[in-house]
């Protein structure tokens, strides 16, 4: 499901295609209360979607099904940046700082994080 | 009073429960679109033939809800699929409805940007179907 929807947020929106074409990441994403994860590897323009955590991830995002979807509709401001201070990003936030949101390799690869966010928001 | 599952008297209290729901009024505002819900046949479960229930919904409310054959189910603009045991545990809370899109449990057909931005609102309608009293066919 999170490959459909990428590829139908790149292909609906060309600030989104930009993102993808320029990422060059292996992304993580662990739900936590299925016990189940994929690997998307982007490769300059690529999606390739793995079943599991796939070594050498540049960030792993460890969350709860419900959360996942909340980061798929986090809002992005006018400088790119996901908003945090409505109610999703308020509530993404403080799962954050409660620890129900964890994502590895998180200081390093902001700018990577960000980008994901991006062609995930549906906002 | 216990209605038989993906029956007209199911659908009509379904219809009900949907817009009686404020959680469902305010998360679904917007939302202008037809879901279908395709329950797969299971002969041993004593459910032979699958069944479609066709929603009419606009901006919060339900207008309409029907079963029917499945081919009517899978017209609309927004289809999930899944055997009936499957959505026998959506409606026994057994299986959340995000969790199953995730997991693939349930297939969806449709626009996902849009089925994501209306999560709050899928969740809370399969809460609905949990407020019915309803008699199974596997269950007789």
């Amino acid at each position: 499901m999170l490959g459909g929807l990428i590829e139908a947020n790149v292909r609906a929106n060309v600030h989104k295609r930009q993102d993808f074409d320029a990422l060059v990441a292996r992304v993580g994403i662990w739900v936590t209360d299925i016990d189940e994860g994929v690997t998307l590897v982007f490769d300059d323009g690529r999606l390739t979607v793995y079943n599991g955590l796939e070594p050498r991830r540049t960030i792993t995002i460890h969350a709860e099904a419900e959360t996942v979807m909340s980061l798929s509709n986090l809002k992005i401001g006018p400088l790119g940046l996901p908003v945090y201070y409505d109610d999703v990003g308020r509530g993404v936030a403080l799962k954050l700082l409660r620890g129900r949101l964890k994502i590895d390799g998180l200081l390093p690869n902001i700018g990577t994080l960000n980008r994901v966010t991006r062609i995930f928001s549906v906002q | 009073m216990t209605v038989k599952v993906y029956s007209e008297e199911w659908a009509e209290q379904f219809k009900d429960e949907v817009n009686k729901s404020n959680t469902y009024k305010a998360a679904a505002k917007g939302w202008k679109w037809t879901v279908g819900l395709v329950v797969e046949a299971e002969p041993d479960k004593n459910f032979p033939e699958s069944r479609g229930v066709v929603m009419d919904l606009f901006d919060g409310a339900a207008r309409d809800i029907t079963v029917g054959p499945a081919s009517d189910a899978q017209k609309c603009d927004f289809v999930i699929t899944a055997p009936y045991s499957r959505w026998k545990q959506v409606v026994m809370k057994e299986l959340d409805v995000t969790k199953g899109m995730l997991q693939g449990k349930l297939k969806l057909k449709g626009d996902l940007p849009t089925i994501v931005r209306y999560t709050k609102a899928a969740q809370e309608m399969t809460e609905c179907t949990t407020r019915i009293p309803v008699e199974w066919p596997d269950e007789n």
